[in-house]
């Protein structure tokens, strides 16, 4: 019990440096999107957007990735610590892919002249917000929280497999979504402001992310000894 | 329900005019090209600075709701905690 009292101390305070960290960052990452980069010539204002959209977009794949390969070795070694930290970056995985969600089509309606068309990679996407939805909800929807556990993981692993459709999708098929301007053989075509502007923005969302999940696992740790208290005191 | 102050009350057009001044501001910095996306149609309405604005406003409210929401469990599994003792 002492243990892990001190684990979660020692995640609480990791977790407040971390996320008082990216809270730094993002004002940083704010002003070098307001006052610092050059404006896209031929999108104009409505390109800044990208600054938040694709950490946006990086961070949410990165926890769903996380989430399904703790769920994949949960279901081999049966470790609750596991299934926490899976559902801790599922949970954030999905407010970081409705930030990509919501930011996405305020630059659509701009761009394109509507806010959503059903094309692949915003359709893939779309599906995977869906499926982590539903993690949650298999998670509770069964008497015995130990298969609730074991099913949600199962669904992890599957909503994991559509991220590499995702990116590859505007290489794949005709798509109206832009292509990749970062992650391509030939290296990153953006220009270095905007480049430095973007690195920013992955680094400021991947120390929120990893700051909260801290927390988060720590409420999951506090909670476990909650719920086990609550059984002794019945039994 | 408790009014807002007066300072209040002037502080949000305030700090909305000074967002707005400030993205006004963007037209004079350097432009350059980024690549192969779609070129967006000059347009003289405030449009894109106000889904700017909305991009940004959503980050902020989504990463701080999801950061309450976690601080809120967290005093909840506290208390029950420390109702049932060490």
């Amino acid at each position: 019990m002492q243990a892990d009292s001190v684990s979660v101390a020692g995640l609480r305070r990791g977790g407040m440096v971390l996320t008082l960290l990216g809270l730094a960052g993002l004002i940083f990452l704010f002003w070098l999107s307001f006052f610092w980069v050059s404006t896209e010539i031929r999108q104009g204002i409505v390109q800044r957007i990208f600054y938040v959209h694709v950490p946006a977009a990086w961070t949410a794949f990165l926890a769903f990735g996380i989430s399904a390969l703790c769920s994949a070795v949960y279901l081999w070694l049966r470790d609750d610590r596991l299934d926490r930290a899976a559902a801790c970056a599922a949970e954030g995985g999905l407010v970081f892919a409705t930030i990509m969600l919501t930011t996405g089509p305020l630059w659509g309606k701009i761009a394109w002249g509507t806010y959503w068309t059903w094309e692949p990679r915003l359709t893939l996407t779309l599906l995977l917000w869906f499926i982590y939805f539903g993690y949650f909800m298999v998670r509770h929807s069964t008497e015995d929280p130990e298969k609730g556990k074991r099913f949600a993981a199962v669904v992890a692993i599957v909503g994991a497999l559509d991220i590499p459709f995702i990116h590859l999708s505007v290489i794949w098929f005709r798509s109206l979504h832009p292509q990749p301007v970062v992650v391509k053989p030939e290296g990153p075509t953006l220009p270095g402001d905007m480049l430095a502007t973007l690195m920013t923005g992955l680094g400021v969302f991947t120390l929120l992310f990893f700051g909260l999940f801290l927390f988060r696992y720590a409420l999951e740790g506090l909670r476990a000894e909650a719920d086990l208290r609550a059984r002794q005191s019945t039994a | 329900m408790r009014s807002l102050s007066p300072l209040r009350r002037a502080g949000l057009p305030l700090f909305l005019a000074l967002v707005l001044l400030a993205l006004g501001g963007f037209d004079g910095l350097g432009a350059q090209e980024m690549g192969n996306l779609p070129q967006v149609q000059a347009t003289p309405s405030l449009r894109p600075y106000w889904h700017v604005f909305a991009a940004y406003a959503v980050t902020i409210v989504l990463i701080g709701g999801w950061a309450f929401s976690i601080a809120r469990r967290l005093r909840d599994v506290e208390d029950r905690l420390s109702r049932t003792g060490d």
